[in-house]
């Protein structure tokens, strides 16, 4: 067997998985906060092993040898970047468990806000990686991505403003929320980074 | 006795060749993780020995047999300065193409020994060192810009699929020219004189070849290999692929030219498409000394030997 379409098969298999666990996840999170349902917070971070495991295989096939090293680079950073989303997910609800004080229910919502749009966008991203598959339009799911995250930024700073005017029981209190929205607002970020990976697989054959 | 030095020095270039110009073919392909090494050789062999016994009789006529009226003093001064020249500067890693070494040695022998030297020939051979490059240059123009069309309209992945089956048929190409086009310009001068027969030569040389090949070239391949890839695996195969094609047409027409020098050519071509700058003018300058100087030193080494050394027992 000389030109291992199978190993390729394989890999583009295991991307699909990984992402469609960054979607599992995205879901579990938004439930999460939603219901304070610590099951479905814990279920994330679940996720979060399963994606190391996904990782782990993408990198060995590929150090095998699928793919030609053009598209090997970018579908290993790409493996890596969608591996950091579900790290980072992991980090928003471990840190949402370990909240000293109930969130505030404003707060609360603007965070519902963020994790709905970030659902959207792992969809998005699905859609996204598809396109790149199938060849079908891929600027339309990559220009989603992009306006979610614009989005996303205004509810991040509205968010911001809105707790400069809150008192803050102490500074440990501040620092978890803080490291909280922080968490959360750049899950957003990451689909984008990866958005823009498969815009660069596009092009790399060209 | 005599006819050792000969046979010797023409297995000692088949050697040289499969452990510098497997690259060539497969450097590529073994680089992009497309084919192991081991298959690649195992590969190169089979289709060396193809090469050299369908079409390798075409060159094999050309450098033995109507460039120089051949005796056993140009025999073996020509193979054995050529084997010296092409053995010192593959160990010195200059860009010497072993056609211009034999070609060179021929003619210079031929000359100092006062023997034929058919000038039409060897202008036919020099016109085909000038025409095979740009040929290749033209032709991973027009490769390049096809692929463009072609693999626009189809998925990422699919073109990537399409491309490794492209730089596997382009290894399998370049591996025929070798004994086709390379490995004949070595033993042509032996089979016209009788030394061998065409099938005896072409076993010989191709189990010598690959004996080069799979003792010393897998360093150069994968450096080849990896250090075009990791470039641009399309500019690396439009540019391969013209100078296979290249190489082919030439070998039919019984031309004795430089599968490495069409390459460079092709990535010329490849190169003014993508802007002029991408084209490194010093390598390019190394490559054009190399070209005028190799023909020039083995036919001035040859004259030389011949007319101070060997002139007092010939």
């Amino acid at each position: 067997m000389f030109f291992g379409s199978r190993r390729e098969e394989e890999v583009i298999r295991l991307v699909k998985e990984h992402l469609n666990t960054v979607l599992q996840a995205c879901e579990r999170f938004k439930v999460g906060i939603e219901n304070d349902d610590a099951e479905s917070l814990k279920k994330v971070c679940e996720l979060e092993k399963i994606g190391d495991a996904l990782r782990r295989d993408i990198a060995s096939k590929l150090y095998e040898g699928a793919f030609i090293p053009a598209v090997r680079v970018n579908l290993y950073r790409f493996s890596e970047v969608v591996d950091e989303i579900l790290d980072t997910l992991e980090d928003c609800a471990i840190e949402y468990m370990n909240l000293p004080v109930k969130l505030d229910e404003d707060v609360k919502s603007y965070c519902i806000t963020i994790a709905e749009v970030n659902l959207k966008m792992s969809m998005d991203l699905i859609l996204a990686f598809e396109s790149l598959e199938k060849k079908a339009d891929l600027k339309d799911a990559t220009l989603k991505i992009r306006t979610r995250e614009e989005i996303i930024d205004k509810v991040k700073h509205d968010l911001c403003r809105f707790l400069m005017q809150k008192d803050v029981e102490g500074f440990w209190v501040g620092k978890i929320v803080s490291d909280f929205i922080v968490s959360l607002g750049s899950v957003s970020d990451l689909i984008e980074d990866a958005g823009d990976i498969i815009q660069i697989l596009n092009v790399s054959m060209r | 006795m005599l006819i050792l030095i000969p046979l010797i020095s023409c297995i000692l270039i088949a050697f040289s060749i499969g452990s510098n110009d497997t690259s060539n073919a497969f450097g590529i392909s073994v680089g992009a993780g497309i084919i192991t090494f081991r298959k690649a050789v195992y590969l190169l062999g089979v289709l060396v020995f193809i090469g050299a016994v369908l079409q390798g009789r075409n060159v094999m006529r050309t450098v033995g047999k109507e460039l120089v009226a051949l005796n056993i003093e140009i025999l073996s001064l020509s193979l054995f300065v050529s084997a010296f020249v092409i053995i010192i500067a593959n160990w010195k890693k200059l860009p010497v193409s072993s056609h211009q070494a034999i070609i060179g040695s021929l003619v210079g022998s031929g000359f100092a020994f006062g023997s034929v030297v058919r000038v039409d020939t060897l202008l036919k051979i020099v016109e085909s060192w000038i025409v095979s490059p740009i040929s290749a240059l033209l032709l991973a123009v027009v490769v390049y810009k096809l692929m463009e069309i072609v693999f626009r309209r189809l998925p990422v992945f699919k073109v990537e699929s399409i491309l490794r089956m492209l730089l596997i048929l382009n290894g399998i190409i370049i591996a025929y020219n070798t004994g086709a086009n390379e490995l004949a310009t070595a033993l042509g001068p032996i089979v016209c004189y009788g030394i061998l027969t065409p099938l005896q030569a072409a076993i010989i040389g191709t189990t010598m070849l690959w004996l080069g090949a799979f003792l010393l070239s897998e360093r150069v391949v994968e450096t080849v290999g990896k250090g075009i890839t990791s470039l641009d695996a399309f500019s690396g195969f439009a540019a391969q692929f013209a100078a296979g094609i290249s190489v082919l047409i030439f070998t039919t027409l019984g031309m004795p030219v430089s599968t490495t020098y069409c390459i460079i050519g092709g990535i010329i071509g490849v190169g003014m498409l993508k802007g002029v700058g991408t084209i490194k003018s010093s390598l390019l300058r190394r490559i054009m000394i190399s070209w005028v100087v190799t023909p020039l030193l083995t036919f001035g080494t040859c004259c030389a030997i011949a007319k101070i050394v060997l002139s007092p027992y010939v």
